[in-house]
């Protein structure tokens, strides 16, 4: 059976088609300003990768924001969604950390992957990628090079606010005094992994831990989380789309 | 009148005040802070004694206040902010039972009572409910802070804004902007937003009766009539609310004087150093 899973971002959409729990293919599309349209576009989307149609599907699953409650689709949480991926990779995963677009979610799961105790934290900017966003504006970095480059940073920048809105102006005035972007990235990766690190307190973090979301992406903050939590964290080959699977995967298993 | 006269220098991390009082206020200057605080302090000191015609050996007592306090060398005491500030508001509104100072990168609330602080919260961890937050959202409308807040009084019906962050709440803005919602309705949101921040830090300072607003916040009409509507108490302020720190340093340093010299102990003055540039005439009056 096919089964469509789409999880709806702020900035993206990620939709993967499954074959049963086996992933086939997926698309990463922007969410515009219209989610119920960018949802539609992209199912079609990758359906389109796969080689089908709607009538092909047995089943459409979606995480994220809701789409404006499209009928037929069933709705599953992010903490949910990303606990069944990260087990179905892992099946030593005992806790999940989730760095997405605006907010920064934790779990802790059980054996089959089911979520006991979670954590969110999105109402501040500054624990999410969005910081990651602002920071890669002011210091004129593209996302995709933050990493990379934290990574060669000789001495971290400490700044000294937790807030997003602050550290820009911290950024900039340390960009005049003439710390080296490496440093300054260093720095912004390790203030989001403080912020990590103290969400996960709330949920007593325990066993293998996995890192997911876009945040995932990025080389130097998985380094920051790993050294700030002493552990070596469990990346999926495209952290990107582990909620948008584990959305089809929870429809499915509904469904038996 | 003791015929005394004390200063307060409050060194902020945007601008810089100076007030004199003798009798009543004698002298006042406001600033910018700039990179240079020691100079800073010292400019705009001589600036007060130029206003007055006197020199610094005519001050009885000097206290600073504010974020670059420790850079005012020729200080006698510093006191911090929260009870320089309380003690200004009191000599403005002597029965006030709060103050809610907005800043431009800082947030306080101070309770008083019979006159003193008794409490006080401050924020300076999250831009939210700081003068940021509007200047973010002002900039993103395209317009300057002094504007938003008479602009937001032509609102027909507030928008609700849902995010507290100052970085979503821009992003929910600019949503609201592309929605067609009219500019006003935005603002007055927006102040309504911040109003509402301001007034869940300070709910656990349980201040009832007449607030004091100061700081760069008391200038927007908008935000007084956001806070006046949340939080339902008299939200009063004073176009010297800028001055708050300062008169509350100079009323301290008149206070501490006074006290001593009842004692029969009079204060220890400090060094009166002015470094960097001499800005005063050393054998006299300038």
């Amino acid at each position: 059976m096919f089964i469509a899973g789409i999880d709806i971002g702020s900035v993206t959409i990620k939709a993967v088609l499954t074959e049963g729990e086996d992933l086939k293919v997926f698309s990463i599309t922007a969410s515009g300003g219209d989610y119920r349209q960018a949802a539609e576009a992209a199912l079609s989307d990758v359906l389109a990768k796969a080689g089908l149609e709607r009538g092909d599907l047995s089943l459409v699953a979606v995480t994220g924001h809701d789409a404006a409650g499209q009928t037929g689709w069933q709705r599953v949480s992010e903490i949910t969604a990303q606990g069944l991926a990260l087990a179905r990779l892992f099946p030593e995963v005992r806790t999940v950390i989730d760095i997405g677009g605006q907010a920064t979610r934790v779990a802790k799961l059980n054996l089959g992957g089911a979520v006991t105790d979670f954590a969110v934290s999105e109402k501040c900017a500054s624990g999410s990628g969005r910081f990651l966003q602002i920071m890669s504006r002011v210091l004129e970095v593209p996302l995709a090079d933050m990493g990379p480059l934290s990574l060669r940073a000789k001495t971290p920048v400490r700044f000294g606010t937790g807030c997003a809105v602050f550290a820009e102006s911290e950024a900039i005035t340390r960009i005049t005094e003439g710390h080296s972007r490496e440093d300054i990235l260093a720095g912004v990766h390790l203030a989001i992994a403080i912020k990590v690190h103290s969400l996960l307190q709330r949920i007593q973090p325990e066993g293998a831990c996995g890192l997911t979301g876009g945040g995932a992406l990025d080389v130097g903050l998985v380094k920051r989380i790993e050294e700030t939590c002493g552990f070596k964290a469990l990346v999926p080959p495209e952290p990107r789309i582990t909620a948008a699977w584990g959305a089809a995967l929870a429809a499915m298993r509904r469904g038996q | 009148m003791s015929g005394f006269y004390y200063a307060g220098v409050d060194l902020g991390s945007t601008t810089a005040k100076v007030v004199i009082v003798g009798d009543g206020i004698v002298a006042r200057v406001l600033g910018p802070t700039g990179a240079e605080h020691r100079r800073t302090a010292n400019r705009t000191m001589a600036e007060a004694l130029s206003q007055v015609g006197l020199c610094l050996e005519d001050m009885a007592y000097i206290v600073a206040t504010g974020y670059g306090r420790i850079n005012v060398p020729f200080a006698d005491r510093q006191i911090t902010e929260i009870s320089c500030h309380g003690r200004g508001v009191v000599h403005f509104f002597p029965d006030a039972s709060g103050v809610i100072d907005i800043g431009g990168q800082d947030s306080k609330g101070i309770k008083l009572a019979q006159g003193r602080v008794v409490d006080f919260v401050m924020n300076d961890k999250c831009a939210a409910g700081t003068g940021r937050f509007l200047e973010v959202i002002a900039e993103a409308l395209g317009l300057t802070v002094e504007e938003i807040g008479p602009l937001s009084l032509g609102a027909g019906r507030a928008v609700r804004i849902s995010n507290v962050c100052t970085v979503f709440a821009e992003q929910e803005v600019v949503g609201r902007l592309a929605d067609g919602v009219p500019v006003p309705d935005i603002l007055a949101g927006l102040h309504e937003a911040i109003a509402g921040r301001v007034s869940a830090m300070f709910a656990r300072l349980k201040m009832r009766g007449r607030l004091v607003v100061t700081g760069g916040g008391a200038l927007n009409v908008g935000l007084l009539k956001a806070l006046k509507d949340k939080m339902g108490q008299e939200i009063v302020t004073t176009p010297l609310a800028q001055f708050a720190g300062a008169v509350g340093a100079a009323m301290l340093a008149k206070d501490l004087d006074e006290q001593a010299q009842k004692q029969g102990r009079p204060l220890k003055r400090g060094q009166r150093k002015l470094e960097a540039v001499t800005f005063f005439s050393e054998t006299g009056r300038v």
